[in-house]
């Protein structure tokens, strides 16, 4: 019935209203496939993937900070070529890869300095229990 | 009817195509939805790094949505795959806090030990000090005692030489002589007259002399031997010779000399010290003779 009753609505309208909703329909049809070029996300990206570029996580995430880096160029061809989806998609990824980098690099530094001090803490031990003997 | 039954068809076709398609699968959500379990029942992960895991739930989700929604593939990855790297994410940052809390504690540790060490220094230098104190006071104690022996030493040593030499001149003062016995003072004969137990006057000084010795030495005893010359019959004799004894022991007692520290015995004419041949031998031969003990009071028997 609801069927029935739009298909005997539609010739209701004037036909100046069909052809504005054709013409609203179709510019929002081209904007939700081309989209807007993501030029924030892009410069954000780079932004953090230039600041996890350093010599920790090239020692301690460099597959990490490889694919960020390689993510990135690819949004910012995709940029290009227009393809902001694509480049939104990459850009996302390049930055979880960037963000991910830099919390492995600090995460392996923190280890490495808590190891370090449990060394020394274990060496000043002993040292005090050879002197109490 | 013609279009009414093309609609239907339509419709048909539809629900069968999504019937039949089943949902399009990503291995990069499955195992992101199986590291996002591992961290939710991770409680460092929940406790250090709780923000992380909502930003990684959250992707998740979105992940999830599209996927139900069935967008593209590539979309339903690329979320995935953020997804996935945001909750490793969470375990590195977790991992860090971690690791810095071991940093602050292990210092926090490292300090107490060095407190420790030093205290431990202070106090076996503060032993060490109290030690060395307690053996200088020893020592200084030592060398005290063994000043004050020196001198009790040297005192003992100037005394024993002083009452030896006192002694001495005493014993001089007596005629004593010394033989193998020990110290003997002979009083001659002029003590008594023939036949007589009595004590001459003049020998009554040398028995005074005697007495003032014994009460001066109190650990010395006396034996008093008399003797006899060999005229009178020898019971006679015996009994004059311990007469003569008695008498010599009555006077030291009456000048004080303990009972004790005086005994007597009578030798009869026996142990002549000259002829009995002539006046003057015989005159030798009646006598007294008076022992010294040691200083334990032994005197050696004749």
């Amino acid at each position: 019935m609801t069927r029935k009753n739009s298909r005997f609505q539609l010739p209701q309208l004037s036909r100046s209203g069909v052809v504005y909703a054709l013409l609203v329909g179709g510019v929002m049809l081209m904007a939700g496939c081309a989209g807007t070029p993501p030029t924030e996300q892009i410069a954000v990206t780079k932004a953090a993937v230039a600041h996890a570029s350093n010599a920790g996580t090239t020692q301690f995430a460099p597959v990490e900070l490889q694919s960020a880096k390689d993510k990135l160029a690819r949004a910012e061809q995709a940029m290009e070529k227009k393809d902001y989806a694509l480049a939104s998609r990459l850009a996302d990824e390049s930055l979880a890869d960037a963000r991910l980098a830099e919390a492995k690099s600090e995460s392996a530094q923190a280890q490495k300095a808590a190891k370090d001090t449990q060394d020394a803490s274990r060496v000043l031990r002993e040292e005090i229990n050879r002197k109490a003997q | 009817m013609k279009k009414n039954h093309f609609f239907a068809l339509s419709l048909i076709g539809v629900a069968v195509m999504s019937g039949c398609s089943t949902m399009p699968q990503s291995t990069t959500l499955d195992s992101a939805r199986v590291d996002y379990s591992k961290a939710q029942a991770n409680p460092q992960v929940v406790t250090l790094a709780p923000l992380q895991l909502k930003d990684a739930g959250e992707a998740l989700d979105r992940a999830n949505a599209a996927q139900t929604s069935r967008e593209d593939a590539e979309v339903v990855e690329s979320l995935a795959y953020v997804a996935k790297q945001k909750i490793a994410l969470t375990q590195e940052t977790a991992q860090r806090k971690s690791a810095e809390l071991a940093v602050s504690n292990a210092s926090a540790e490292r300090n107490k030990l060095q407190l420790q060490a030093r205290t431990n220094e202070a106090d076996q230098a503060h032993q060490q000090a109290a030690m060395a104190e307690l053996t200088a006071e020893q020592k200084t104690a030592e060398a005290n005692l063994a000043r004050q022996q020196a001198a009790a030493a040297q005192a003992s040593a100037a005394q024993d030489q002083a009452s030896l030499a006192a002694m001495q001149a005493q014993m001089d003062e007596l005629n004593a002589k010394k033989t193998p016995r020990g110290m003997v003072i002979t009083l001659g004969d002029v003590l008594f007259d023939t036949n007589q137990a009595q004590l001459k006057s003049g020998g009554e000084r040398n028995v005074q002399k005697l007495a003032e010795f014994l009460k001066r030495y109190p650990q010395r005893t006396v034996l008093i031997e008399g003797f006899t010359d060999s005229r009178g019959s020898d019971s006679s004799n015996q009994v004059l010779s311990e007469q003569r004894a008695q008498a010599v022991s009555m006077a030291l007692i009456g000048m004080g000399v303990g009972r004790d520290r005086v005994s007597t015995k009578g030798y009869g004419e026996a142990y002549a010290v000259a002829g009995n041949d002539t006046a003057s031998g015989r005159q030798l031969n009646r006598r007294v003779e008076i022992m010294l003990s040691d200083e334990r009071g032994v005197i050696a028997p004749r």
